[in-house]
């Protein structure tokens, strides 16, 4: 008997019965108006926080300890792997992965018992019961179909070691944010869902959706930047972004829960969009689980292979049931989902909101349908097709072209409208800019037409945005006498909501102007030389001095072989770069590239090496990839502005206003 | 009355164009396929001769058969490496891109070409994004509308033209509420 295993699995087996104990106490507790029951069923809720917790450790007690009796422990991890790369094999695999997706919901569900449910009591027993039954279908696939703890037959002296592809620093940081990213939009889910079936359907749970939909919002969008740069480092093939299914998975729920945060501001304000915000949340959740499980099951990978995983069906059972409940909730209350205000003018910044809302449910599903037209095709005919970058570029390139327009229309337009003087005041600056910023960017060469529109529509939102804080800090500096740059960094503090917001973006426009960059002027040179010979790339001479072997002798790596290439411009050294290819043990087919990249603000020199003959003569190939360095940038401004936006997060909630107050006194 | 059919044009022209702009995208959409692949021998400074330029341009048309939405010219597989050789062969002896694109087609299946072809089943993946755009543009044009109707409808009963207002409180007063009730029948 191996110990860790039994414990494991009994930590996971009881957290299955808390949890579903915990939605059948709300359910009777609340039948039988029994606090005493409700209180039962938010401890079983922590209970199996802390029992998957155990579960966690158990798995991560026997990587370290090299417990190759247990199958998983054997086929992701090996005795010469480093401690830290070991953190990677604990949610690699399948039955891995499914544990931390599990394990971190239970935590973000336990947190919000605690946190929000106290706050809600009209709610509360809804929110208990919704939050058991989720954590009951999760925790009943990790029993009964992909446990982490099933025995090897034999027990090998060894384990197979991590996937080649994952052996890497970024893995240790990239699919933890994703994964809890995917997990986070549980918790709005579970307040739409208990705001759905209590009948409270104000601005009640939204106010306390706010704050768990902004962490899911930047939790995801640094899980998605991580994915783009680990892409951009390890993968080797000169891009960020593939429009892979798996890259499709995780963007797909960020974009309604973008949405959600934007809409959610119209209902706040003005009582409006009630069921579309309804809507967002349910799709964000339906889409994380749908994502996760299709690259998980192997879905994309194969339509065959996907029937036959007990997993996958599973899956598809659990994702129908949650869209069919879903639909059934919101039709059920769509009686009482009636506007308590209304549009006062179609030039207002509501206007903008909605219409922006719906652009993004449209992208969504235009990802959606590519991601799953391969699938469709193989079921339907047997014939496998490729839906990637040239199909996901044409579609949805225009698309975030025109988000960045509405961008700016809905930080210049004002709530409520206003007289169309007024507007012509305010969109004429932006306007000037939009058409002198098209023009001179066609004068420099610009010539394709939906890079040209995306470009001066993101320095159009630059520009509108920075206008807002110079228009702020002039103001704040007239009403308190204090200097510039003490105003500009003090008027994020006045309201961090909307200046948090207005730097999302700010980095939302730099990252498309990164984008644009890098994928409309990227050179490739490819070249086959042998040690002391030299090839011209984008102006720079890369120099091949020679072949070099290195063995780390850690993670299953075999050996390193690294091409020293000196690079130079005009006669001046600018770099060594030592691109080359990792072998590993186990997996002899599967060598992977050693990126090298040379970074500056201008243009990343992006190079990596193919493979080499006998005679060392390496096939090489140089990306110049413009402007990269403003991705990072951009997304570094962005994950600052979603931090800051927490701000007011905090201090507008009304906490004392909300504790069960004497009916006719609810809070407005 | 004029003011609700000028609102109603107003709404209206909006209409159109959130469906004009959502089409220029969706026509805009076809020359940036060179965005994502640059496929024409772009820099004067790739060394690249000619045809090694041309074999990049094919490369990048196509996908490694083995990897999941690979581009061929940058695997590393020995089946891709073979797939390189023989793009340099074929062009080598003239063929165009299409027919060495369709030789792997033939040879691999559908899956090797990158860019999927506008005809046949995979029509339906362009029906359903046309289909979504236009559903999404109808849907929020509806909801924009309605909510502003509404407006209206609500703005009008609730604020009676201010020369009125005084005459209707007189009648009112003097006459019980037949004043409101015939209010209420007028709407």
């Amino acid at each position: 008997m191996d110990v860790t295993a039994t414990l494991g699995a009994s930590a996971l087996v009881t957290a299955l019965a808390a949890a579903f104990l915990a939605a059948v106490a709300a359910t009777v507790g609340h039948a039988r108006r029994q606090p005493r029951l409700l209180g039962a069923g938010r401890r079983a809720i922590e209970a199996t926080a802390v029992l998957t917790t155990m579960a966690v450790g158990a798995l991560a007690y026997a990587l370290v300890t090299n417990d190759f009796a247990i199958a998983h422990v054997a086929s992701v991890s090996s005795r010469n792997m480093q401690l830290e790369m070991k953190w990677a094999s604990l949610y690699s695999g399948q039955p891995g992965s499914l544990l931390f997706w599990t394990w971190t919901m239970s935590l973000l569900i336990a947190a919000f018992t605690r946190i929000t449910v106290p706050r809600i009591p009209w709610a509360a027993p809804h929110a208990i019961a919704t939050a058991g039954l989720v954590l009951t279908g999760f925790l009943g696939a990790l029993v009964f179909l992909a446990s982490p703890f099933r025995l090897s037959a034999v027990t090998p002296p060894d384990g197979q070691g991590l996937n080649p592809l994952l052996v890497d620093p970024g893995m240790l940081i990239h699919p933890p944010f994703l994964l809890a990213g995917l997990v986070s939009t549980s918790v709005p889910f579970v307040l739409g869902t208990a705001a759905l079936l209590s009948g409270r359907l104000d601005g009640a749970w939204i106010r306390h959706a706010r704050g768990w939909a902004l962490a899911s919002f930047l939790v995801l969008s640094i899980g998605n930047l991580l994915g783009a740069w680990w892409a951009y480092t390890v993968l080797g093939w000169g891009g960020y972004w593939g429009w892979d299914p798996v890259e499709n998975s995780a963007i797909l729920p960020l974009l309604p829960i973008t949405a959600f945060l934007h809409t959610l501001m119209v209902q706040e304000r003005r009582g409006m969009l009630k069921t579309w915000n309804l809507v967002l949340v349910l799709a964000a959740f339906a889409l994380a689980v749908f994502g996760t499980f299709n690259v998980r099951s192997g879905l994309v990978a194969s339509v065959h292979s996907f029937a036959q995983s007990e997993v996958g069906a599973y899956f598809l059972v659990l994702m129908t049931v949650t869209i069919v409940v879903s639909v059934a909730l919101i039709a059920w209350r769509v009686p009482r989902l009636h506007a308590e205000a209304d549009l006062e003018a179609l030039a207002s910044r509501e206007t903008g909101l909605i219409l922006n809302s719906y652009l993004f449910v449209a992208i969504a599903l235009v990802i959606l349908g590519g991601t799953l037209f391969p699938v469709i095709s193989e079921l339907f005919r047997d014939i496998r097709v490729t839906v990637g970058p040239p199909f996901f570029n044409r579609v949805v390139g225009p698309l975030l072209a025109l988000v960045l327009l509405l961008i700016s229309l809905g930080t210049v337009l004002p709530w409520r409208g206003g007289s169309s003087r007024q507007h012509v005041r305010r969109l004429r600056a932006p306007a000037l800019v939009l058409v002198t910023s098209a023009i001179a960017l066609g004068t420099l060469g610009m010539r394709e037409p939906v890079a040209l529109v995306a470009t001066s529509a993101a320095i159009v939102v630059g520009y509108v945005t920075l206008r807002e804080f110079l228009v702020g800090a002039r103001g704040l500096r007239a009403a308190r006498s204090i200097s510039w740059p003490v105003a500009v960094v003090g008027l994020p503090g006045r309201d961090p909501r909307r200046y948090g917001g207005y730097l999302v973006h700010l980095g939302v426009a730099i990252i498309a102007i990164a984008v644009v960059g890098s994928m409309v002027y990227q050179e490739q040179t490819r070249a086959a030389i042998a040690p002391g010979e030299s090839f011209e790339a984008s102006g720079y001479t890369f120099r091949y001095e020679d072949l070099v072997a290195r063995q780390p002798g850690v993670n299953g790596i075999e050996v390193e072989g690294l091409v020293v290439l000196h690079v130079e411009r005009d006669g001046r050294p600018v770099a060594t770069l030592r691109p080359g290819r990792r072998f590993f043990s186990n997996f002899p087919e599967q060598p992977v590239a050693i990126v090298a990249v040379h970074s500056n603000l201008q243009r990343d020199l992006y190079v990596f090496v193919q493979g080499w003959n006998a005679q060392r003569r390496a096939e090489i190939q140089v990306f110049m990839n413009p402007l990269v360095t403003w991705l990072w940038i951009g997304g570094g401004v962005y994950t600052l502005g979603g931090l800051l936006a927490f701000g007011v997060a905090g201090r507008r909630e009304p906490v004392r206003a909300e504790i069960p107050a004497p009916a006719g006194t609810e809070p407005a | 009355m004029t003011s609700r059919t000028l609102g109603g044009m107003r709404a209206g022209a909006i209409a159109v164009a959130l469906a004009g702009l959502l089409g220029t995208a969706t026509l805009l959409a076809g020359p940036s396929v060179s965005a994502q692949t640059p496929t024409t021998p772009l820099p004067s400074a790739t060394p690249a001769t000619p045809s090694e330029a041309e074999a990049l341009a094919v490369e990048h048309e196509l996908l490694c058969p083995l990897c999941v939405n690979e581009r061929l010219d940058v695997c590393s597989l020995a089946i891709c490496n073979d797939m390189k050789r023989i793009v340099r062969e074929r062009l080598a002896e003239g063929a165009s891109a299409e027919e060495i694109i369709q030789f792997f087609e033939q040879r691999y299946g559908p899956k090797v070409r990158a860019d999927l072809p506008r005809r046949g089943f995979n029509l339906i993946l362009f029906g359903w994004v046309g289909g979504a755009l236009l559903a999404t543009a109808a849907a929020a044009t509806f909801v924009l509308l309605s909510m502003r109707r509404a407006t209206r409808r609500r703005a009008a009963s609730a604020a009676p033209p201010p020369d009125d207002a005084g005459l209707d409180a007189l009648i009112a007063e003097a006459t019980g509420d037949e004043a409101g009730g015939a209010e209420r029948g007028a709407r």
